[in-house]
This record gives C-alpha cells, sequence and structure tokens, in this order.
C-alpha cells in the first residue's frame, strides 16, 4: 500500500503542472488534485512518556465535470509509537479508508454525497485532523457519543428561501466502509443537522440523530454548536445529549461538551483555553478537563502546539506537544 | 479589519466605486449582493437565481484582489489563505485566475456564466456590471 501511495504521489509530482504551495495541494488538474498531511506527538502522561507518528494520509479530489465530482482519503493510524519510558516501539502502516464518496450536485439546495464521509454534526467532527485544529486534542464529546463518520447518503444543500441556513439530511443503512477504522462501528445511522450563518463572523447550529451499534445499543443524541471567529478571537462551544439503549434492556444518558477560547496575538502565535465536561452515566465516568495551550504557525500549513490538561480525574492530567503538517 | 473596511467604504463614497464586478450581458441579473458574491468566489455556493457562476479571480496581489477580497469578502489575505487550506481538505478550489483585467474581460464576454471583477472605467457595453465597490 504504500509503496503504491508513493508511486501515486511520484506521478503526481511529474505531472504536475501548476507550481506548488505548502498546504494546498498538487492541482495537477481540474479532476485530479492530490494532497495529504502528517502529525506527530508527544505525550506525558502518568509519568509516561511517548511519541507518536500519528497521522499519515494521502488525499485525492477533482471535479469530473460541473456536476459530479469525487474525493479519496488514505490515512495509517498511529504509524510508529516509542514509549519512550520503556522504550517499547509499535506501528501500523495499514492504510485506511478515511473518506471514500462523490457527489452530484443538483442545485445549491440539492446536493447528493455517497459513499463514506465525515459524519456532518458541528464544527469540531468536521475538522478532525491536527493541522486543521487548534489543540492537539479533541474533546470527548467529538470522540465517545457519535459515529466519526458516516457510509451512506447524505442530502445537503441551503434550504431555499431562507437566509443563510445550510442543512445536512443523512443516512446509512449497512455497516462502516472500513469498520477497522470508526470510532463506533455501527449499522445504522441517521440524522439531520442545520447551521445558520449570523454574519461572516458567526454562526449556530444543531443537529438530532441516531445510530444502532454493533452490539445492538441504540443511541438517540441532540446537538447544538455556536461559533464566533474574526482575526483575532474564536469563541465556539459545543454540546451532546445522548440516550442509549442497551440491548439487554438498560438505558442511560450521557451529556458532554465542551467551550473554547483563542487569542490570536499574531498571526503565528495563538493561546487557546477550553473547558470540557463529560458524564456517562452508564460508567459512571465523570470528568471535567481543562485545557490550556498555545500554538505557533510560521506558516498556516505546519502547526507546532503544546496543551496541558488538567482533569478532575487526577491520574489523567496530560501534556501534549504536537508538529503536524498539510501538505 | 473592521476599520480597513471602513477605510475602503469612505474612499469608495469620496472618490466614487473603482471596480465593478462584471457578468454576461446576456445574464438576466441587474444587480446582485455582496453577500451573493462573497458566497460564490468562496464556493459556499454556485448559483445566483438559476445561473450556475463561474467566478473568475486576478492572479498574484494586485491592488484591484486586495480591495475586492477586504471590501466584497470581508477578509484579509492571511484570513482568506487559511480558509482556502482548509477547503483543500475539503476538496474544493479556489477560483480559476486570469492574469489581467483584460482577460477577465474577454472570459465574461465568451462564457456564459463567468463572473468576475474590473476596473469600471474598462466596463462597456460588451459586459454587464451587477456590483460596484
Amino acid at each position: 500500500m504504500i509503496r503504491r501511495v508513493g508511486g501515486l504521489i511520484t506521478l503526481a509530482i511529474a505531472l504536475h503542472a501548476q507550481p506548488y504551495t505548502l498546504g494546498n495541494g498538487l492541482h495537477i488538474d481540474p479532476m485530479f488534485n492530490i494532497g495529504g498531511y502528517f502529525s506527530s506527538e508527544f505525550q506525558s502522561k502518568n509519568s509516561e512518556e511517548s511519541l507518536t507518528f500519528d497521522d499519515v494520509a494521502v488525499m485525492a479530489y477533482g471535479d469530473i465535470n460541473p456536476m459530479f465530482s469525487y474525493l479519496a482519503e488514505f490515512e495509517a493510524v498511529g504509524f510508529y509509537h516509542k514509549n519512550l519510558s520503556t522504550g517499547e516501539e509499535k506501528g501500523n502502516q495499514k492504510f485506511h479508508a478515511e473518506r471514500f464518496y462523490a457527489d452530484l450536485w443538483l442545485a445549491d439546495a440539492y446536493n447528493f454525497r455517497l459513499g463514506k464521509m465525515l459524519t456532518p454534526i458541528g464544527y469540531w467532527n468536521i475538522e478532525p485532523i491536527n493541522v486543521l485544529r487548534d489543540t492537539t486534542s479533541s474533546p470527548l464529546y467529538s470522540m465517545l457519543l457519535f459515529p466519526k463518520f458516516l457510509t451512506g447518503v447524505d442530502l445537503n444543500g441551503y434550504i431555499p428561501n431562507v437566509d443563510n441556513v445550510h442543512y445536512h439530511l443523512f443516512a446509512q443503512n449497512n455497516h462502516d466502509l472500513d469498520e477497522e477504522y470508526i470510532n463506533i462501528p455501527n449499522t445504522h445511522f441517521y440524522g439531520f443537522s442545520a447551521e445558520k450563518e449570523l454574519t461572516n463572523e458567526s454562526s449556530f447550529g444543531g443537529s438530532v440523530g441516531e445510530y444502532i451499534t454493533l452490539t445492538n445499543q441504540r443511541t438517540r443524541f441532540i446537538q447544538a454548536n455556536t461559533k464566533f471567529d474574526n482575526e483575532q478571537w474564536q469563541m465556539m462551544g459545543e454540546m451532546i445529549f445522548a440516550q442509549n439503549n442497551f440491548a439487554d434492556n438498560d438505558h442511560s444518558s450521557t451529556l458532554s461538551g465542551y467551550a473554547q477560547g483563542m487569542y490570536r496575538y499574531t498571526q503565528e502565535h495563538a493561546f487557546i483555553g477550553r473547558y470540557e465536561y463529560y458524564n456517562d452515566h452508564h460508567t459512571n465516568y465523570v470528568d471535567n478537563i481543562a485545557v490550556a495551550g498555545y500554538s505557533y504557525r510560521p506558516w498556516y500549513p505546519v502547526s507546532l502546539k503544546g496543551e496541558y490538561q488538567w482533569h478532575s480525574l487526577r491520574d489523567e492530567n496530560t501534556f501534549l506537544f504536537s508538529l503536524s503538517v498539510l501538505f | 479589519m473592521k476599520i480597513i473596511i471602513l477605510f475602503f467604504g469612505l474612499l469608495i463614497l469620496v472618490s466614487g466605486a473603482n471596480y465593478s464586478v462584471i457578468v454576461s450581458k446576456k445574464l438576466s441579473y441587474l444587480s446582485v449582493s455582496s453577500h451573493e458574491i462573497r458566497d460564490v468566489f468562496l464556493q459556499k455556493r454556485h448559483t445566483i437565481g438559476d445561473q450556475k457562476l463561474i467566478p473568475i479571480n486576478l492572479v498574484g496581489q494586485d491592488d484591484a484582489r486586495s480591495t475586492f477580497e477586504s471590501v466584497v469578502l470581508g477578509m484579509d489575505r492571511n484570513r482568506l489563505n487559511s480558509y482556502w487550506i482548509k477547503q483543500h481538505f475539503a476538496g474544493v478550489n479556489p477560483p480559476v485566475t486570469q492574469p489581467s483585467y483584460e482577460s477577465i474581460k474577454s472570459f465574461v464576454q465568451n462564457v456564459d456564466g463567468a463572473i468576475g471583477y474590473i476596473p469600471s472605467k474598462m466596463v462597456d457595453n460588451s459586459v454587464k456590471a451587477v456590483y460596484e465597490f
């Protein structure tokens, strides 16, 4: 697989016609653009230190004609990992299908997306890679409470005759395209999300949905999100309430959310603070997490980030540092 | 940022509009809003009314492009660059570019649905101005 990916990149570099700029990929043809990213991470937690080349990914996309387009992305997660405290090394170089879909555009109100895609919920889930985020870690909200990916169909667009409201109506009635590579393997997933753009700088939205996991857990959720983003400040928050019904007829609920603020001191330097809350009544897992972080981007597609997490569960306190590049 | 936009706004009021957004004269639009133009040039929408549009940008860092980005798109170059890097990850390319005002005008004259911007003094009856800034 690695050889194939390397061959693809070599071919693309040989063919590409436009000057390359970091972070914008190679635009060989309107039908064929390629790019990728990687991230590496240092973690210190519970007196253990580790180094991980976490994500290595390549992607291709393009417009076949004015109505049809596609995107394919393959990623190896945990490419190489070394426990610096014990010297233990491991890695997984297998590439997984992260996104693999085609779009049929009929109008701004009706775009059909078919295949495997990022679940169109909120802000965090649709920008899941390290280099696009402002902290190395992701809130538990975005990792544990709904499937990050959807293998199915998503009808999306701007709601006609309503000012600046974008919607997604999505459905999955099958297994994930790559079940090894999804946070919540499931067989059914339905939902609706909408986002209202209030100004160039602010928006809010929400979603409702239901999914059934491989273990027959049925979860229904309702979610909300809001964001303000200008040259200097970014404030965002998301929350979700999920009602879980388990195969043994037991049921419980989970509530989680986060609020994050970022101050851009200059174009390159930013300070980030985040508060997270997570409460799973089924497992009695309750955590309050405060995160303080610093982000340095010498160029936007190159991100160096450091953060410290304080957990109300004391043995979870963590220091993280990462380097990530989009190319 | 708001100060820059205000500055350009005052400049336009004092000196008159310097640039015009143009489309083919075959199109039925009389005018379009800055918000509609912004959405088309940011590739958020592809149509205004029933017409599918092809946005055309001026290549490089010309004053016209900087003014267009500040006044119409409401973003400075750094913010726009980060926007397009995020769009690259989403599989969306920025608008195609043309090397000169003349080539933008020619493109708009010859391709139905093309939309671009040129100095207002270059506007004649071969194209239709739908917005001034």
